[in-house]
């Protein structure tokens, strides 16, 4: 006998599990978004939305656009690195409506951000006491701001661009020297010549210098020394006029140097440079044409290498 | 009732080929996979999917806090909270390291107390964009997640503000935000860096001691200084695989 077998006990079963699945299903779907695990366990659009946000950095080939003028002074000097938003603020309302300002950038404070003395920054990164720089410099109002002498654009005021600065020979060509050299001073190094200290090389300049006027500045004030890398670095030597206008440009916040205090002395510019060439007077005539007796030695390549 | 019909090896051999069925339509890789929009299908110049990485060269930090201003401007950080940040460290003469950040709304570090300092520097800290990212894997509802280019961000919809990433990052990188409540957090300016921009924390860097590129491209600014200079992660015992490479670091900071 041929029994067939009844199912039907398993129906309501079948029902529920179909129901079960369904709703599971359902709401699986109402919980779980679109997109969610295309890549992984995470809503793949949400990347979408990360990405529709508008950046706000407009960055520095936006500003060139209208202000190349400064952009070209600012890409030799060297504050180069320095992006202008950083000074002065994010431009994507400027770019849009020029009538939107921008911060100037202009108070101490925006300057001594940077340039404040501090023992954590690093010993090569130029930073100001302001009482021993005012002193040094003779400035009475110490209100004033940096950018009064200091133009954050070019701050220095270099006479060469940065980049085009030649690198200082001991620092690039150690091979100079040390190819072909079999003598016992190779594996001394006390011996050493001391390339961070110009007067080790340049003796008879340093000592010519010593005796000038300018005896208390320091080498790389002038003769600026940029470091590359940990390996190299370059000398560029400052001879613009405004460079040396820094310390002796006559300003109303400043001493002029008299009897007992040690303020440099202070020149009338333009004034003085019509006084002394009144034929032909080039403002960009280096001040050292006339004045460089009062600084020290001129390098000769005889001297240097009589050494 | 009994069931004659069907015999013990025609329900094996039935559940047999189920399960086989089952394991191989699970082995089988989901249709939508890695088909999405444009976004983890970005190519680098080298034709491969970019691997975002970051580089901080500690020695040439000033402490400025550009970075800290830059991001707070592009990405709208609240106030008192910080997605990247920068660290004084003040090691004095007798061992004791003083550890500070300019927590101000000027970003400037405040005057630190005399003392005898035996060395002083700068880190400037951020997300670390871990490769096993301990705050993707702690969040119970997949709002953090790290994206195919190796950026870890939060999904602004989906998080509900529990707190657990925040929680579990051992560089304490992510924070709940006061308006929205959910975790925020550096996104290494995603939206930017799609776009082929810097970060704003790269770009806003005046000495370029922060360092951003891809990885998976060999010409990358990024990967030449990383095959020049030696670097290190901040707490690698974590086994976070963090991407966040400095160079320079002192054995304080670890």
């Amino acid at each position: 006998m041929n029994i067939r077998p009844d199912y039907r006990h398993a129906y309501p079963v079948l029902a529920m599990l179909i129901a079960l699945v369904t709703v599971g299903l359902t709401v699986r779907y109402l919980l779980v978004p679109e997109t969610f695990g295309e890549y992984g366990y995470y809503r793949a659009a949400a990347m979408d939305d990360e990405k529709a946000i508008q950046p706000r950095h407009v960055g520095r080939a936006a500003c060139l656009e209208c202000h190349d003028d400064i952009a070209a002074i600012h890409a030799k000097d060297v504050h180069s690195s320095v992006e202008c938003e950083t000074c002065h603020g994010i431009g994507d309302k400027h770019v849009k409506d020029s009538s939107s300002p921008m911060s100037p950038a202009d108070t101490r404070e925006d300057c001594l951000v940077c340039h404040r003395q501090m023992d954590s920054r690093p010993g090569s990164f130029p930073q100001v006491d302001l009482e021993k720089h005012y002193k040094f410099v003779g400035v009475k109002d110490p209100s004033i701001a940096c950018v009064k002498c200091h133009s954050g654009h070019e701050p220095l005021y270099l006479s060469k661009d940065l980049h085009s600065a030649r690198l200082h020979p001991l620092i690039q060509q150690c091979n100079s020297c040390h190819i072909g050299r079999t003598d016992e001073t190779l594996k001394k190094p006390d011996m050493h010549p001391k390339i961070f200290q110009c007067d080790y090389c340049h003796a008879d300049l340093a000592k010519s210098f010593a005796k000038g006027s300018h005896a208390k500045v320091s080498c790389t004030a002038c003769h600026l020394f940029i470091k590359d890398n940990a390996f190299s670095g370059r000398i560029v030597r400052n001879t613009n006029p405004k460079f040396c206008l820094l310390c002796h440009q006559k300003s109303a916040f400043k001493e002029t140097a008299g009897k007992d205090n040690a303020a440099p002395p202070v020149i009338d510019w333009p004034a003085h440079i019509t006084d002394v060439s009144a034929d032909t007077p080039d403002p960009k005539r280096p001040c050292v044409e006339c004045h460089q007796d009062q600084i020290h030695a001129l390098y000769t390549k005889e001297a240097h290498h009589a050494m | 009732m009994p069931c004659n019909d069907i015999s013990r090896r025609t329900v094996i051999k039935q559940i047999a080929v189920g399960a086989t069925g089952t394991l191989l339509l699970s082995l089988f890789p989901r249709l939508s996979f890695g088909n999405g929009e444009s976004s983890g299908k970005t190519k680098n110049a080298a034709g491969k999917r970019p691997l975002y990485a970051y580089a901080v060269d500690t020695s040439r930090c000033i402490g400025c806090c550009a970075c800290m201003r830059g991001c707070r401007a592009e990405n709208d950080v609240p106030k008192d909270r910080y997605r990247t940040w920068v660290e004084r460290y003040r090691v004095l003469s007798n061992g004791e390291v003083q550890v500070d950040v300019a927590a101000n709304d000027q970003f400037v570090f405040q005057d630190p107390p005399p003392a005898d300092i035996t060395k002083a520097f700068f880190v400037p800290k951020l997300c670390n964009h871990c490769e096993k990212s301990v705050c993707s894997q702690v969040c119970p509802i997949g709002a953090s997640y790290e994206t195919p280019e190796g950026v870890v961000l939060v999904d602004t919809k989906r998080c509900v503000g529990c707190g657990y990433c925040v929680q579990a990052c051992p560089y304490g990188c992510r924070f709940i935000h006061p308006e929205t409540h959910m975790a925020s957090k550096c996104t290494l300016c995603y939206h930017r860096i799609t776009r082929g921009l810097l970060p704003a924390c790269v770009q806003s860097c005046p000495k370029g001691a922060r360092m951003f590129g891809d990885l998976h491209d060999p010409l990358s600014h990024l990967s030449i200084f990383m095959k020049q200079r030696r670097y290190r992660v901040l707490k690698p015992e974590m086994g976070t695989k963090p991407k966040c490479y400095y160079v320079d670091l002192d054995i304080e900071v670890i």
